[in-house]
Formats: structure tokens, sequence, C-alpha cells
């Protein structure tokens, strides 16, 4: 006996089915049955109501939506707004503050002296044109907008081993910024 | 100026990034669509007005309660506005905003268990004079244990079921909206019912 297929089966229970298929179903009671009970489950699933909301609700719903589109539609309300030079820049900025000092400072477990006397030496390695750079940028920086971008302190950046340095350390460093400073303004 | 003395004048027209239009409610989705894309956000307004309750019953039949099919409902229209541009009218706006609910809610539900509002008796009106109030509770809990079968489908089956069963969509308009074809549909809408069929069966 050729049963019906589950599309026929789906055919059946919305009324549907192939007239050539009705005399089977009139005939079989396996596949009677299994339509009756699909129909008995699909008949119960109609019957479940939504609860109505109250008539308030929809309009506190549109007021939500149109609240939401409107923060959307801002200009730059999304990842866009840090796509503008006002922030761009303090970041260039202080990566490069950043990239300069980790250049310049003393490696860890080098003598104090050597240290010193090596970042004399690698301070030239920056040019007159990157100092003048860095020196106009250190004026710029918006160090709240550069904190909200996410810019923070990693342990091995420069501020992490500016803080390490003894006071000697400090001092020259200290005199060696504004000594090249000095030297880029006159 | 700094003197103090000047004199305010007020302008009567608005500045002109503004858009000051009155949308006429009755114009047609694809009106609409165009003045919303223009920039007219009042056209959108008219949108949500026409289509949130179609929206909302997709979102509440998936999640089963008002809060979370309110946050899915707004979701779905800010990604509706958001995409707009991209709406090309190749079908009606209410198949695209069907589509896109549906997307929402089974992101949603792939994330998130369905939680079913509690049965309600305090603030409803219940007609108990055909029936006694057992019989009206043992209803209201069959209710409830339909619903909770029907969360528990798999998500492509419960979409189908909620989209043929509440909102009468045609097979080829449930496939329409889910992107798949009319045979997996009807797969799709047979196997659900038969989930049902045997979770409601186990039910005392």
């Amino acid at each position: 006996m050729n049963h019906l297929t589950p599309d026929e089966l789906l055919d059946a229970v919305e009324g549907t089915l192939d007239p050539d298929r009705l005399g089977h179903l009139a005939s079989c009671e396996l596949c009677a049955r299994e339509v009756a009970s699909l129909a008995s489950v699909l008949s119960e699933a109609r019957q479940v109501e939504m609860p109505e909301p109250s008539p308030l609700f929809w309009d506190h719903l549109s007021a939500r939506i149109r609240t939401a589109v409107r923060a959307e539609s801002q200009p730059g309300g999304g990842w866009e707004r840090w796509l503008r030079w006002p922030v761009l820049l303090p970041i260039g900025a202080l990566a490069l503050i950043v990239f300069a000092l980790t250049t310049a400072l003393p490696r860890q477990g080098m003598p104090a002296e050597q240290a010193i006397a090596g970042s004399a030496s690698a301070d030239v390695a920056l040019s007159d044109d990157g100092w003048m750079l860095v020196a106009d940028l250190v004026g710029e920086i918006d160090w709240e907008t550069a904190g909200a971008a996410g810019v923070v302190v990693r342990p091995g950046t420069a501020d992490q081993a500016a803080l390490e340095l003894n006071a000697q350390e400090q001092k020259e460093l200290s005199r060696l910024i504004k000594a090249e400073l000095e030297r880029v303004k006159s | 100026m700094a003197d103090g003395s000047a004199i305010r004048t007020w302008s009567t027209t608005p500045p002109t990034e503004w858009v000051v239009k009155v949308v006429n409610p009755d114009r047609d989705d694809a009106a609409l669509v165009a003045e919303s894309v223009a920039g007219h956000r009042d056209a959108f307004d008219v949108i949500v007005e026409r289509h949130r309750r179609t929206v909302y019953q997709v979102c509440y039949r998936f999640v089963g309660n008002h809060e979370d099919a309110s946050d899915l409902t707004q979701e779905a229209f800010v990604r509706a506005w958001r995409g707009l541009k991209n709406f090309k009218g190749h079908s009606a706006l209410s198949t695209w905003l069907y589509r896109i609910a549906v997307n929402v809610c089974l992101n949603r539900v792939s994330a998130k268990a369905p939680i079913t509002d509690p049965i309600e008796t305090g603030d409803t009106f219940e007609d108990t004079r055909s029936e006694d109030a057992r019989t009206t509770m043992l209803r209201e809990e069959r209710a409830v244990a339909v619903r909770k079968a029907i969360a528990a489908l798999p998500k492509k089956q419960r979409a189908t079921l909620i989209l043929r069963t509440y909102h009468d969509m045609s097979h080829q308009q449930i496939a329409d909206v889910l992107g798949s074809s009319v045979g997996a549909v009807k797969a799709n809408f047979f196997h659900a019912l038969g989930n049902l069929k045997k979770t409601l069966g186990s039910e005392p």
C-alpha cells in the first residue's frame, strides 16, 4: 500500500491533497489517523492567542523606536565618530610619543651610566623634524579623549618604563627632553 | 555685539538641514520608503505605525513575553532604518520587515532561552458564564504547554510554524521570508507539527 508522504500528509491537513490521493486517505486508517492527529495539534496551536497589550503600549513602543532611530540617525552616532581628526590626531600623537620614548629610553639590564650615555646617543636617531613633530603634538593631546578611545598604559610601555627609572635616570631623561625641546624651539 | 546693544532677530525659516514635511499617512509603502531614504524620518514613523503590530506579534510568538518582544521589535525597526536604502522593492515592504524581524528573533533565540509570560489572571476579564473555573484553568494551562512546546522547537521549525499558523502566510511567502525553498518550508512545518504532537502528547 502506498501511504501518504509527509508532503501529502501536510497537504491533507491543510485541505490541499491531490484528489487522486483522497481515495487512499479514505481507505487507509493509518494515514487517516496521522492526518487527524496533526490537524488536532495544528488546531490547538491556532487557539493559543497572544495577550493583547494595553492601548498605551503601542504609543510607548513607537516612542521607543523613534528615539532609537533618531539616535541612530545622528551623524557619527556609531563607530564612525572615532574617524575624526580631533580624535585621530591625539591618538596618533600619543602613539608617536610612545614609540619615540621606547626607542630612546635605556633598556633593562644595562648599567645606568651606560644606559644614559646610550640614550643620549639614541636621541640623535630622532631627526629634528621628528622632535618638532613630537613637540607640536604634545601640546595638542587631549588625554581624556585618548583615554576614552581606549589608549591605556600597558606593561612594557614607555610610561611604565619611565616609572621604573631611578631618580638619577629620571632626572637625566627630563634634562634630555627639555634640552631637545629648547633646541628645537630656538 | 560686545556692547550688548544687538537686536536679536529670529528667522522664520528653519535651517536648511532640517527636513520639515507633513507626511500623508495614506501614502503607500513604496512612497514612504522613498521619503524615508530621502531623509524624512516622519515617513519612517508612519511605516512603524503601520507595521509595528505585525512585527511585534512575530517577535512575541518567538519569545513569549512582552519585554523581550518589545526589545526585538525595536531592534528590527532600527535594522530596517539602517538597511532601508538597500531595500529595492522586489518584495513587499511587509515581507522585508517580516524577514528582518524573523532574523532578529532567530539570532536572539539562539543566544537566549525563551521565557514565556506567566498566565495573567488578575488583569484580564474572563467570561466564565459558559464554563466553570476549572475548565478555564485547564484551558489556560494547556495554552501555556503549547507555548512552551512551540518555544522548544528548532529555530527554523518555530519560524515556519509561527508564520504559517499565526500570520496565515503561504508556503511561498514563508520561503521568501526565510530565504529557503517551498519544499524546505513544508518539511519544516511537517516536522514542527510532528514535534508538537510528540511533546504535547506526553503532557499530562
